[in-house]
């Protein structure tokens, strides 16, 4: 039960009048994983998780939740009653109060919690008489995640949540997201371009271009097999292809290559010591290294 | 919760359009006191003889009783302009329409696409049904206010005419609202669509949606038009799928 994946995308495609919105996605997510999904814009990342939802109907592939077709109208209310949805631009239902909001949303989820609710609701500072069109974006923000932990589901697919907020409120945000996460057998789905948001609280991280996958995994073992290397010679750098398994990239600067692998760097030291470098030093990398060197180093 | 939804949503077109059939119903019921004492006074007019002159001596015999002055004057003219004005109304608008607040949240909701059509189409139509039905019973209840009665049976008769011939207009505006955003193209181009109707059916004097909300066989000789209203139940009710396929079929 505890390696069951709660996501399953299988060569998803989604395109609009030709266009690819998503092209042959393949992406993975087990119970109980807090999941980042990074991407550009338009990398995919929204069309994704409204076909997720059942907003949104692929051209091909499939996308399962709790092994429900997606695409399956009835499927997609069942899937629905168990996961939770905060949109990018937290679009609510403006001429409701924050407590009608509450009220209205808890008649849907049949393990909405009250308790959670009044938690949050406090926690949050959330005016419960003030209508949500006269809400900021923290606030706006903050009662749409309000609804989403009280509604008892085991999945949050978040889209963009700390989008627009200042430090406090993201932070304020992502602690509360940790502390549900932390609770109980909750699976988080959340798709940031906030890669420090990301680093911060997910143990899992997919990111996408132009539709498709180019890395999903445990962000730990990533950070672990991701090394950049940097092997300086004694003249200027030699042109050199390197074959170890792992390399994404290699760039010469003068005496220095640089070497950036996701298999660490052990087979790069093998490659690279025939050619008798004056040293071979590997750095660590972050995760928007990885980003800029997956995703932007690739346009 | 999605009928509260719902009638949050749409509350004040009903309750504008409930008051000015109200304030209509009753300004024709108590307006016959007027027509009463006129009526004399028309036919003693020496007008020549034609076309013009046989349709308001057609209008005078119809109007000189009190169930021909209502018949005509609201049932046939004030209540189907008004009912297929707040129908257009009333079916513009859908609860998923792309570029309305609150779309994506309601969406994200454990309910069916189906689930939120059919409930502001059933909501839609029972607010119709009310606008309709309740200012005719009005009249019924204060024709003794003025020496003067109306037919329980037939002021229902004709209500019912008059709702299933403006539910048409609900679901051709139900179904528009399914393929444009907003309210406005939905409710303007339905409008349209009944002025062009009505234009044709006067014209070409056939029998058609208007002429079922008039209900002038049941009015005349006390027949009701079944088949006026079974043809416009099952457009409606065609209509009215063709929203839902529509909507099924959409990405948001």
């Amino acid at each position: 039960m505890a390696d069951e994946n709660v996501i399953e995308i299988a060569n998803l495609s989604k395109s609009y009048d030709g266009v690819d919105a998503v092209a042959g996605l393949n992406l993975t997510v087990p119970r109980g994983a807090i999941c980042g999904l990074l991407g550009r814009n338009g990398a995919g990342k929204t069309t994704t998780i409204k076909v997720l939802l059942g907003m949104v109907r692929p051209t091909s592939g499939s996308a399962r939740v709790f092994g429900l077709a997606a695409d399956d109208p009835r499927a997609s209310v069942e899937i629905r009653r168990r996961a939770s949805f905060v949109s990018d631009d937290k679009d609510l239902y403006d001429a409701l109060t924050v407590d009608e909001i509450i009220r209205f949303t808890a008649a849907f989820y049949p393990r909405w919690n009250d308790d959670l609710a009044d938690e949050y609701l406090e926690r949050f500072a959330l005016p419960e008489g003030r209508p949500a069109k006269k809400l900021s974006r923290g606030m706006r923000t903050k009662l749409a995640l309000l609804l989403a932990l009280s509604s008892g589901t085991e999945l949050l697919i978040l889209d963009e949540p700390t989008a627009g907020l200042d430090p406090a409120v993201t932070d304020e945000v992502l602690k509360a997201l940790v502390a549900h996460a932390a609770r109980g057998d909750v699976t988080v789905f959340m798709s940031s371009h906030q890669l420090a948001d990301i680093e911060q609280i997910a143990d899992r991280v997919a990111i996408i271009d132009r539709g498709r996958a180019v890395l999903n995994g445990e962000l730990d073992e990533i950070r672990a097999s991701y090394r950049r290397v940097r092997v300086v010679f004694d003249g200027d750098a030699p042109d050199v292809a390197l074959r170890s398994a792992g390399v994404i990239r290699s760039q010469r600067n003068g005496r220095v290559l640089t070497v950036l692998s996701s298999a660490g760097a052990d087979g790069i030291r093998a490659e690279v010591a025939p050619l008798e470098p004056v040293s071979v030093d590997e750095l660590p990398v972050t995760l928007k290294d990885i980003f800029l060197e997956t995703v932007v180093g690739e346009g | 919760m999605l009928w509260l939804k719902t009638w949050l949503d749409t509350r004040w077109r009903f309750l504008i359009g409930f008051a000015l059939l109200l304030l209509s119903a009753c300004g024709i019921a108590v307006s016959y006191v007027q027509v009463e004492q006129l009526i004399p006074a028309v036919r003693a007019m020496n007008v020549p003889d034609g076309p013009l002159t046989e349709r308001i001596e057609e209008a005078m015999a119809i109007q000189s009783t009190f169930n021909g002055f209502v018949w005509s004057q609201w049932f046939a003219s004030n209540l189907t302009t008004l009912a297929t004005f707040f129908a257009a109304i009333l079916g513009s608008g859908s609860p998923l329409s792309g570029s309305s607040r609150g779309v994506t949240f309601a969406l994200a909701l454990p309910v069916s696409r189906r689930r939120w059509l059919a409930t502001r189409a059933s909501l839609g139509l029972l607010q119709l049904l009310a606008l309709v039905l309740v200012p005719s019973l009005v009249v019924v209840l204060i024709s003794p206010l003025i020496g003067q009665s109306f037919a329980l049976g037939a002021a229902v008769v004709h209500s019912i005419s008059v709702f299933i011939g403006s539910a048409l207009f609900f679901a051709i505006a139900f179904l528009l609202s399914t393929v444009f955003t907003g309210v406005l193209r939905p409710l303007l181009i339905t409008c349209a669509i009944a002025i062009v109707v009505g234009m044709l059916e006067a014209l070409l004097v056939v029998p058609g949606v208007f002429s079922t909300m008039a209900a002038e066989s049941y009015f005349r000789e006390g027949t009701v038009p079944w088949v006026g209203w079974l043809v416009t139940v099952v457009v409606t009710a065609g209509l009215l799928y063709a929203a839902a396929r529509n909507v099924e079929a959409q990405d948001f």
